[in-house]
Order: structure tokens, then C-alpha cells, then sequence
């Protein structure tokens, strides 16, 4: 495959990495991916903290409103979904672990739970949207909740959606990503020495992780 | 940069960072001190606390972000250039909402929408709510056009 590339004789075995050109060591290569990575979920926090940013001043405006509609959200629902996420946060850092010790069944295993608490926490998602549309507590002119009459109750879900919304887009996003990761440990493709590309997954479902720790506590608990 | 990068790994890479690998114990130990932070905020969120309602639930979380952050992403022992980054952007979307929030702290009450006049007809105009106070409202306003 890298046969016509003149810089490199050597190709990579299963479990081995990679090496592009233009680095000059395995570490070089290895660091800069990680630094690619951080750089990335920098950018997604300031994504998010525009949208804490719009929480902030709607529930600053309209506090009561956002009170009793928080309240309105199943505490149930949102503290099984927080397990769930915190749970698949452990699961992925055990896969990874488990790369690192060239174990990859066990780390196939800790991929497919991970991947399968994405899929509880996107179906309990959809059970509390499902409830949230019956009953008209949608976001801007659509919302149309007998119960929650005070003004500002619609930007409550608009905030609620959109937030919620963005974090589910993220789930998927890191479903798949970590999919493609348990395509490679399938393959035999990781081990010991070559593990970033499970490091910079495992990164990524971190992040969706970190968001709902803060996302939980201010739509559901306020 | 790749040179700063390869000095700030110096230490690891002369071990090889590739021998960082932990048992698995601290994140056990973590997951079960997230658990616990999480049965925290549940019980005390709905918990009529007053003004410590939100600074503790923030802080809670804040503790169980970091925990994440530091032994989950293994930031304790990634390169100072990743740590500078993400930090970075932290402080940013920190001074983003403190910005924005001061301004709203000092507003005169007068400019806050709830002290606006309500533009959804006069038959459920409020009269005489006391500034910031929340009118209620028996009907369900329809959806004005623009």
C-alpha cells in the first residue's frame, strides 16, 4: 500500500501504526492527533457555551417560568439518562484500557455496552420528546401547554430542544465514531502500540459526557 | 509547534509514552464518585434552597466535570500544549457568560421583558404587577404574526 511512498519501507502490520510523512517519530505523530483532538472539543465547548449563554439570560428574564417548567421534565428520566451517560463514559475508557493491553475482545465487548447505553440514552431522549410534543410543550409559537401559562414557558422548551437537541446530535455523532472504532478493534487493527485513533473516540464521547453533567442539572434540577 | 510538542512530551517519550497505561481501578473509583455527585444534585435539587440551590449544583457538576477531564480523558498526563487548549476555550466560554450575565445582573428593571408592556392585546394586559413580577395569564396567548 505505502510501497510507492520513497520516505517509508515499512508497513504497517496489524496493531501497528501508521506513520505519515511529514513526522518525524510515532510520538510526533501520536501528540499531534492529540492536540488536533483537544483543539476540536475546544471549539465544541464554545459551541455549547453559546447555547449555556442563551439559557442564562432567558432563565435570568423569565426564572419563574423556567421553574415551573423545569420542574414539568421527568427527574426520573433525566437521572437514568445521567447513569446511562456516566456508565458509557467508564465503558469507554475500559476499551481503550483494554487496547492498551492488547486485549481486544475484552475491548469489542466495552464498545458494543458503550454503543448500546448511546442507543438507551437516545431511547429514553425520545420517550421524554415523545411526551413533550403530545402534551404541546414545544418550543416558540408551537408550544401550547395548558398547564405552564406563565410567558417565557416556550423559550424554556426552545432552550430545552435545542440544547437537548444538539447533545442528542452528538450522541449519534459518537455512536458512529465509535462504531468505526469497533470496526477497527474488529479488524485487529489496535493494540499496545497503536491505540490514538480509540484514544481521540473514547475523547469525543467524553465530551458528550461532560456537556449533559452540566445540561442535567440546569434544564431538570432548577 | 511540533517542536514544543516533542519538548513538553521529552520526559514521556524517553519512557515511552506508550507505558502509560493505569489499572483499572481509578476509574472505578471514579465512575462510583460520579454516581455519588449525581444521587448528590438529584436530592438537592429539588430542595428548596434558596440562593446555594444553583453555586452547588454548578459546583457538583463542576467537580464531576473535572473528574471526567482529568482521569477519564487522562488530561492529568496529556501534553501541556492539549491541557492549554481546552483549558483556553473553558475560560472563554466562562468569560463569555459572566460578560453577558453582569449586564443583566445591573439592568434597570425597567428594561427587562418583564416589566414590558404586554403587546398581546388588552384583554389580558396586567395591571399594576409590581416589576420582575410574573402576570399570570388564564388563556393560552395565540401566536402573533409578525
Amino acid at each position: 500500500m505505502s510501497s510507492s511512498d520513497a520516505h517509508h519501507h515499512h508497513v504497517a502490520g496489524p496493531g501497528e501504526p501508521t506513520l505519515a510523512h511529514h513526522f518525524d517519530t510515532q510520538e510526533q505523530q501520536n501528540n499531534a492527533g492529540r492536540l488536533g483532538m483537544w483543539l476540536f472539543l475546544g471549539t465544541e465547548v464554545l459551541l455549547f457555551a453559546g447555547l449555556f449563554l442563551g439559557y442564562t439570560v432567558y432563565r435570568h428574564f423569565y426564572h419563574e417560568a423556567f421553574h415551573e417548567a423545569s420542574r414539568h421534565l421527568s427527574t426520573f428520566l433525566g437521572t437514568t439518562n445521567t447513569i446511562v451517560l456516566i456508565t458509557s463514559s467508564l465503558t469507554v475508557a475500559l476499551a481503550l484500557n483494554a487496547v492498551q493491553r492488547n486485549k481486544n475482545k475484552l475491548a469489542a465487548v466495552y464498545l458494543v455496552v458503550t454503543i448500546l447505553f448511546a442507543l438507551a440514552f437516545l431511547g429514553i431522549k425520545s420517550i421524554e420528546y415523545t411526551e413533550k410534543f403530545r402534551e404541546g410543550a414545544l418550543p416558540g409559537k408551537w408550544y401550547h401547554f395548558a398547564e405552564i401559562t406563565a410567558p417565557g414557558a416556550n423559550l424554556y422548551y426552545t432552550v430545552y430542544f435545542l440544547m437537548t437537541g444538539l447533545h442528542a446530535f452528538h450522541v449519534i455523532v459518537g455512536m458512529c465514531v465509535l462504531l468505526w472504532v469497533l470496526k477497527g478493534v474488529g479488524r485487529g487493527k489496535y493494540g499496545p502500540k497503536n491505540y490514538v485513533a480509540v484514544e481521540l473516540g473514547a475523547l469525543y464521547w467524553h465530551l458528550v459526557d461532560l456537556v449533559w453533567i452540566f445540561l442535567f442539572p440546569l434544564l431538570y434540577l432548577i | 509547534v511540533a517542536d514544543t510538542n516533542k519538548a513538553e512530551t521529552g520526559k514521556s517519550a524517553d519512557h515511552g509514552a506508550d507505558e502509560h497505561v493505569h489499572g483499572i481501578s481509578r476509574y472505578i473509583y471514579v465512575w462510583l464518585g460520579l454516581l455519588a455527585c449525581t444521587a448528590i444534585t438529584v436530592y438537592t435539587g429539588h430542595k428548596d434552597l434558596g440562593a446555594v440551590n444553583l453555586p452547588l449544583a454548578l459546583t457538583i457538576a463542576t467537580l464531576k466535570a473535572t473528574a471526567v477531564v482529568l482521569i477519564f480523558m487522562h488530561m492529568i498526563n496529556t501534553p501541556t500544549a492539549n491541557r492549554i487548549v481546552f483549558v483556553t476555550s473553558i475560560v472563554f466560554a466562562i468569560v463569555l457568560i459572566i460578560g453577558v450575565f453582569g449586564d443583566l445582573w445591573t439592568r434597570n428593571e425597567m428594561t427587562l421583558p418583564s416589566a414590558a408592556p404586554s403587546t398581546l392585546g388588552p384583554e389580558i394586559q396586567v395591571q399594576g404587577e409590581p416589576a420582575g413580577g410574573m402576570p399570570e395569564r388564564a388563556p393560552i396567548p395565540e401566536p402573533h404574526q409578525p
